[in-house]
């Protein structure tokens, strides 16, 4: 299933290669780079998804979730380069739907994201 | 001489006459030690955080690099041909391998600075072997070696964080193996033992064996501190980073275990680890 992904990430280079990934699977890609950036987007259209970098320069990434929800951006995904028990239950009870560290292998990216814009 | 010398060589005594004057020498230089000593680990906390932020960091250009591999190799930018396949799993294989590298930097990093925590679930033992020794599979093949798993029956399941006791073990086995000559014996026992501290504690004891090079007797201590290799010189045939072992002790240690050797150069080495079988505290 084909959607809308916006990817929440500071480094340009990753933003980057999650956005060859992502529209080379058919979806739209937007990046925010900061919490900033993502607080000024658009709601989200019916089939949408969030990959949320927890580390951005501005602040913390998991601070999003709710005002992401408020503009109907309900699937939010933390995608973090900490692989500690700490972080994933920080993610879970901040209201991401799953935890991926980075790097995930670019195919399981693609089959995840399939499955969660359902 | 300098002030770290002068800290942990026998004090001078010269030209000093009267008791009361030794006495106000050695107070005054035992308050510069003291000082001198606060230094010293304040740098050297400095420099292990700075050790966690930057093995943190080196993840984000790494994670970019392996991404744009994986498009590639996955054909998800069109076919490639063999050679380009080949030279495109180069860059994922030596990324992959980089970021092990920087992932042990910075659990020993966070090890140093006291922050790692124990997770404790219940698992079985045995699912951890075979989880570790599939893993290692292709290299065991590749170096045409016999690896043998065994766990004893009925070992009770242990209470205890699992992916670290799996990061002991695959510390442990990858040593085994890459100190292994091809065509050698490598193996893992897990078996029902006792810790003795004040009293007997019911543990469950790993043993992680090769028939390779082994360790010269005067080399086992030194092997589990932090960066040692036993062939340090840039010529050394093995590369790594000599914090496999510092990590492994400072794992099975949080978990309120110990680590131990058994070696001879020549001859093959037996590595053990114990583990209770229920976290106290
Ligand atoms: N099974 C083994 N057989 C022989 N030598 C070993 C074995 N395991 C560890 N060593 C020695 O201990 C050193 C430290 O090991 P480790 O801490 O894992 O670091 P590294 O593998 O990166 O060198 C190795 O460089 C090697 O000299
Ligand atoms: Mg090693």
């Amino acid at each position: 299933m084909q959607g809308h992904v916006l990817v929440v990430e500071d480094s340009e280079l990753v933003a980057s290669a999650l956005s060859v990934l992502l529209e080379s699977a058919g979806h739209r890609v937007s990046i925010a780079g900061s919490v900033a950036e993502a607080l000024a987007l658009s709601p989200a259209e019916p089939r949408s998804l969030v990959l949320l970098d927890l580390t951005l320069p501005d602040g913390d990434g998991l601070a999003l979730v709710d005002p992401l929800r408020a503009l109907r951006w309900n699937n939010v995904v933390a995608l973090t380069g900490h692989d500690d028990p700490d972080t994933r239950a920080r993610c879970i009870s901040g209201g991401c739907v799953d935890v991926l560290v980075k790097p995930v292998p670019a195919r399981e990216l693609v089959s995840k994201v399939a499955t969660w814009l359902g | 001489m300098s002030r770290v010398e002068s800290i942990t060589k026998p004090l001078a005594m010269t030209g000093t006459t009267t008791p009361e004057a030794r006495v106000a020498t050695l107070e005054a230089q035992l308050k510069e030690a003291i000082v001198e000593i606060a230094e010293l680990r304040a740098r050297d906390a400095l420099k292990t955080q700075f050790l966690a932020n930057i093995s943190h960091d080196l993840r984000t250009p790494l994670t970019a690099v392996i991404t744009h591999g994986e498009i590639l190799r996955d054909g998800i930018l069109g076919d490639l041909s063999p050679r380009q396949m080949e030279s495109v799993r180069g860059i994922i294989n030596g990324g992959r391998q980089l970021l092990n590298q920087v992932g042990e930097i910075l659990t020993y990093a966070r090890g140093a600075a006291n922050q790692l925590t124990i997770v404790p679930t219940r698992f079985g033992i045995r699912e951890v072997l075979d989880q570790i020794s599939t893993l290692n599979a292709p290299l065991v093949k590749k170096k045409r070696l016999t690896l043998v798993i065994d766990a004893e029956p009925d070992l009770p399941p242990v209470m205890a964080d699992r992916e670290k006791i799996a990061h002991v073990l695959a510390n442990l086995l990858g040593n085994a193996i890459e100190f292994t000559p091809t065509g050698g014996r490598v193996w893992v026992r897990a078996s029902r033992a006792s810790l003795e501290k004040s009293e007997q504690i019911a543990s469950v004891l790993v043993e992680v064996g090769d028939t390779g090079v082994g360790i010269a007797a005067e080399h086992h201590d030194l092997i589990f501190r932090e960066f040692a290799q036993v062939d340090a010189t840039p010529s050394r045939p093995h590369h790594g980073t000599g914090l496999g072992l510092t990590i492994a002790r400072k794992l099975v240690e949080l978990h309120g275990g110990r680590i131990w050797v058994e070696s001879e150069l020549g001859s093959g080495s037996r590595f053990y680890f114990m583990v209770p079988f229920e976290q106290t505290d």
